[in-house]
């Protein structure tokens, strides 16, 4: 199951998937001599969680201004529930929410000012504007801070009240550019939270981050790398595809250890991990490297695969 | 509900949250009220044609009783003072070190020639490095002396042909009715267009412009949001300087104030739609300022009539001031003021302002890109 | 060398009536990989000026590299290295310059600099990019230079601020590979991260809470205590309602959603995979399927740090 993106798209259609939410078909895009986008291929359906994962440049931040309309694109199509979000009159932008990356909001105005404007903006009426900001100031915890001027949030409430601002007129689908950077574990997880239960009343949510962990907390998931998908699909699915063992090696002298694996063709990777090294093998040979690392006092314990090794196993595919 | 609703619901959306901004950024408050009346009452105060006390040099060669009453003439008012009476050696060297800004020479044998009931001459060497002032002086000697004459002559005896001069208008000649008027448009044309340019391109620079485009607000109501504000400062602007004008250079209104009123709006939604112009054209606000100012300054400046006369232009100059609205505005606002002139006579100025601004807004409008990149 | 490289006692701070850090005590022996955590606003940025000579103490004292943070603060910059997630490369100049640049902050010049320099890029790996612009480099690339820039003038101790996050995995383990070695050669490394894997990377973790360090050991010592139970992970449909109901069982700990299932934490003599997936079937839920997870050190910051609050702190 890890292979090319065939199975997060109907392919070379260029008509719209039915029920599809979002779908990015063979987005192309360059700046300048960087090639951002490379033929990016993914579908969303409705009410799912995708995860967009990838490192910095990899594309993240210009496949989703792609699919919020905010740039023009070389070639290929971006289209939200259907329609394109980037003309002129487009009132697909009614069910769109974004939340992007860099700040976005009135520094200057103050955390209910700014729930105020985008109300007003989405012609809110002020009864459902009433209900809706208190029920999101109350899970963002922002109430105590309504009269308090957006340049003196700390950034993770600055964060908190981007997305409240982005949630206001109830999206259909939402957009996020790298919600849980810098943002501590915890607020992270109380954002996770959030999102799924958005996403359990219908809403359709795409995000993307750099933090490979994040992958499994998604509904399906790309690895993006170089403007194109290295691999898409349903995060268990994905890990169970992998063809390496990865295991923990305990014990033994750190040189001798890396050494002797360093020349064992069985060895995928090796790197370390706290204190102990975490490496993976081809399938099958955790026997043999057991035994080679037996003599020098080491021994290997199994772990669970983790994205990080899909990612590097995948890379290594494309590099042979 | 409808759209037109949803327009006008995001046009005060757009609108409110700029009031909010100003509200908070006192140097916009600074730049949009202040700045215009300190500037008038510098510029009104500071430059003026009108002159006083004018250093003259007198070359007395004749020293008769004639010679002297004229000498006391001229120097009997205020406006000029007698700096030496010498030889003409002296009187250039004065001249030349700036001592003396004329100099008054009464050839010997004045009043003889008088006396014989012949023309006296008498010479005026005047200082023409300045122009303006050199115009002046010799129209001050001129009348002086013209005084004098029709003293000297019976004055039972009419004089056969004269030209009575009749200043309408400005009949003190005062420059400040001059200046202030145009001084005015310049200072608003100035301050409106540097306001706005710095309000879009400061969103491009913040990002805050990436929310807005993935909203459903239209460009035209960025637009018009943004304006909208600026409007309601920019009139206010204009009745401080009116005011200003008023109250202490004594500028009349003596036409329609509601003309005048109808007037700047026109040219201040202009002005203003100038600055968006360059506001979203220019992503950044360092550059959309530069734009700004230039664009702002010099044509109102040179080529509006403000400061020369556009009749003494060169041709392609003049056609150039066509299409700067300074021009349109400073005629109509002297029309205005000074003249008592109504609407038969300035429909065309607003006429061209309306035009102007409805232009310059559509092209901000159309040159608005959704795009970020 | 018995003198440890980092040594905090009883270290507090105080603004007006604020206190930020209150009565901090730890210390990071030479060659250590140490890692900080806490929430925003836990007052870790503050420890972390103080340990750099940035801010005075007022109360307690603190010694980096054997000078005193409050008499010797000019010593203790000398002797420390900084390096950022928002790297302050000029991304317009080539590597070179960079490195020239940086250096010569430091007071860095000459031919001892040179040779100096050209260790550097070799330890970071990055000769074949001397003339290369920065701006151009890929961002792992950009962050070895940022590493290499941080250690031009050998500091006895290096401070990290999230340095991998938003790296690619394979520039990633890079990084981690050298900054073992520079650990092994003696420096002494401090990170502070939100990043958990990257967490992983260190040898101990100090854990901050409302201004006082709460938790301090080796990852695995930090999850067997914190983390006692067996850990499950469960997938399935309309769990919702049923892990409400499970989670007053006994022996259950916590009961977490984590992305579309659970994650559960149950005391090990009483529950199992088996049995957990019973107990949630019998409450309505429908094809589930429970693994055996490891604990995290998300886990192990959520036990600690999350439950009792109540309140966020701004």
């Amino acid at each position: 199951m890890a292979q090319a993106p065939a199975a997060a798209t109907s392919g070379a259609t260029l008509g719209f998937e039915p029920g599809a939410a979002l779908e990015a078909q063979a987005l192309v895009r360059r700046f300048g001599a960087t090639q951002a986008l490379d033929g990016l291929s993914f579908t969303v359906g409705r009410g799912q969680l995708f995860g967009l994962v990838g490192a910095d440049g990899a594309g993240k931040t210009t496949a989703i201004r792609a699919l919020a309309g905010l740039i023009s694109l070389d070639s290929g199509r971006a289209l939200v529930l259907g329609r394109d979000p980037a003309q002129g009159r487009a009132a697909v932008r009614e069910s769109l929410g974004l939340m992007p990356q860099q700040a976005s909001l009135y520094p200057d105005l103050s955390v209910g000012e700014n729930l105020r404007f985008f109300a007003r903006l989405y012609c809110l009426p002020r009864a459902l504007f009433h209900e809706r900001s208190s029920r999101l100031l109350e899970i963002t915890r922002l109430g105590p801070f309504l009269d308090r001027r957006a340049d003196a949030l700390s950034g993770g409430m600055y964060k908190k009240l981007a997305l409240a601002c982005a949630l206001l007129h109830r999206p259909e689908v939402l957009l996020l550019d790298e919600p849980t950077n810098g943002v501590d574990p915890v607020s992270r997880r109380e954002l996770w939270a959030l999102l799924h239960e958005l996403v359990h009343d219908g809403m359709t949510v795409l995000l993307s981050t750099p933090y490979m962990d994040e992958a499994e907390r998604c509904h399906r998931v790309g690895f993006i790398h170089h403007g194109r998908l290295l691999l898409a699909g349903e995060p268990r699915a994905l890990l169970a595809g992998l063809d390496d063992e990865t295991y923990e090696v305990e014990g033994g002298e750190r040189e001798q250890v890396d050494e002797r694996l360093a020349n064992l063709a069985e060895v995928h990777a090796a790197s370390p991990a706290g204190s102990t090294l975490r490496i993976a093998v081809a399938r099958g040979s955790g026997g043999t490297v057991g035994a080679a690392l037996k003599p020098l006092a080491a021994s290997l314990r199994p772990v669970a695969p983790n994205f990080e090794d899909l990612f590097l196993a995948r890379v290594r595919q494309e590099a042979a | 509900m409808t759209r037109p609703m949803r327009f006008l619901i995001r046009v005060g959306a757009m609108a409110s949250k700029e009031v909010m901004h100003i509200r908070r950024d006192p140097r916009t408050l600074y730049m949009a009220l202040a700045m215009p009346v300190v500037m008038l009452l510098i510029f009104g105060f500071g430059v003026s044609f009108d002159m006083d006390r004018i250093p003259l040099v007198v070359l007395d060669g004749d020293r008769s009783v004639a010679s002297r009453s004229l000498v006391r003439a001229v120097s009997a008012g205020h406006e000029f003072v007698i700096a030496a009476d010498s030889d003409e050696a002296t009187a250039l060297r004065m001249i030349r070190r700036g001592q003396a800004l004329a100099g008054l020479a009464i050839p010997a044998g004045y009043q003889r020639e008088l006396a014989a009931g012949r023309d006296g001459e008498i010479q005026l060497i005047v200082d023409g490095a300045d122009g303006v002032v050199a115009n002046q002086i010799l129209s001050k000697i001129d009348g002086l002396v013209r005084a004098e004459s029709l003293r000297r002559i019976d004055l039972a005896a009419e004089p056969p042909l004269q030209v009575k001069v009749f200043t309408l208008f400005n009949p003190e000649a005062r420059s400040a009715l001059l200046m202030v008027p145009g001084l005015a448009v310049y200072l608003l044309a100035i301050a409106a267009v540097l306001l706005t340019a710095l309000t879009v391109s400061g969103e491009w620079e913040r990002g805050s412009m990436e929310q807005l485009f993935a909203s459903p607000v239209g460009r035209l109501e960025i637009v018009l949001g943004k304006l909208l504000p600026y409007l309601g400062l920019g009139m206010l602007q204009l009745l401080l300087v009116v005011a200003v004008g008023a109250m202490i250079f004594d500028v009349p209104i003596r036409g329609s104030a509601t003309l005048l009123f109808l007037a700047g709006f026109l040219f201040l939604i202009g002005m203003l739609g100038q600055g968006l112009f360059i506001s979203v054209v220019a992503r950044n606000q360092l550059v959309a300022t530069q734009a700004g100012a230039l664009s702002s300054l010099l044509p109102s400046l040179l080529l509006s009539g403000m400061l020369v006369p556009i009749e003494n232009m060169p041709r392609i100059l003049q056609v150039l001031s066509s299409v700067v609205p300074a021009r349109y505005f400073v005629h109509a606002m002297r029309g205005i003021m000074l003249k008592g002139s109504g609407l038969s006579i300035l429909w065309g100025d607003l006429v061209a302002l309306a035009i102007f601004a409805l232009a310059i807004i559509a092209l901000a409008t159309a040159r608005f890109r959704r795009r970020l990149a | 060398m018995s003198e440890p490289s980092i040594e905090a006692v009883h270290l507090s701070r105080r603004f007006g009536s604020f206190l930020a850090v209150d009565d901090v005590s730890f210390s990071v022996a030479r060659g250590e990989i140490f890692g900080y955590l806490g929430a925003n606003g836990a007052g870790k940025s503050t420890t972390i000026r103080m340990l750099c000579g940035l801010l005075a103490p007022t109360a307690g004292e603190a010694r980096v590299a054997g000078f005193d943070v409050k008499t010797a603060p000019e010593a203790v910059k000398a002797s420390i290295g900084y390096m950022s997630q928002k790297f302050s490369l000029y991304l317009d100049l080539p590597v070179c310059d960079n490195i020239d640049f940086f250096g010569g902050a430091y007071g860095l010049s000459g031919p001892d600099f040179a040779a100096r320099a050209d260790e550097v890029l070799r330890l970071c790996d990055l000769e074949n990019e001397h003339d290369a612009i920065t701006g151009s480099l890929p961002g792992g690339v950009r962050q070895r230079l940022a590493l290499g820039c941080a250690i031009l003038h050998r500091p006895a101790v290096l401070f990290l601020d999230e340095p991998t996050a938003g790296v690619d995995p394979v520039s990633r383990r890079l990084f981690w590979r050298f900054i073992r070695r520079l650990a092994r050669d003696g420096t002494t490394i401090f990170v502070t991260t939100h990043y958990l894997d990257e967490a992983e990377y260190c040898g101990r973790i100090g854990l901050m809470v409302d201004g006082r360090l709460v938790a301090l050991d080796t990852p695995s010592a930090l999850k067997r205590r914190y983390v006692p139970g067996r850990v499950l992970s469960v997938h399935g449909r309309n769990l919702a309602p049923a892990a409400v109901s499970l989670r007053s069982r006994p022996g259950i700990i916590t009961v977490e959603p984590f992305g579309a299932g659970l994650h559960l934490q149950v005391a090990a003599e009483d529950w199992n995979a088996d049995s957990v997936a019973q107990a949630l079937a019998s409450a309505g839920a429908q094809a589930v399927e429970v693994e055996s997870g490891e604990p995290t050190l998300e886990d192990v910051f959520l036990a600690v740090v999350a439950r009792p609050r109540e309140v966020h702190a701004p």
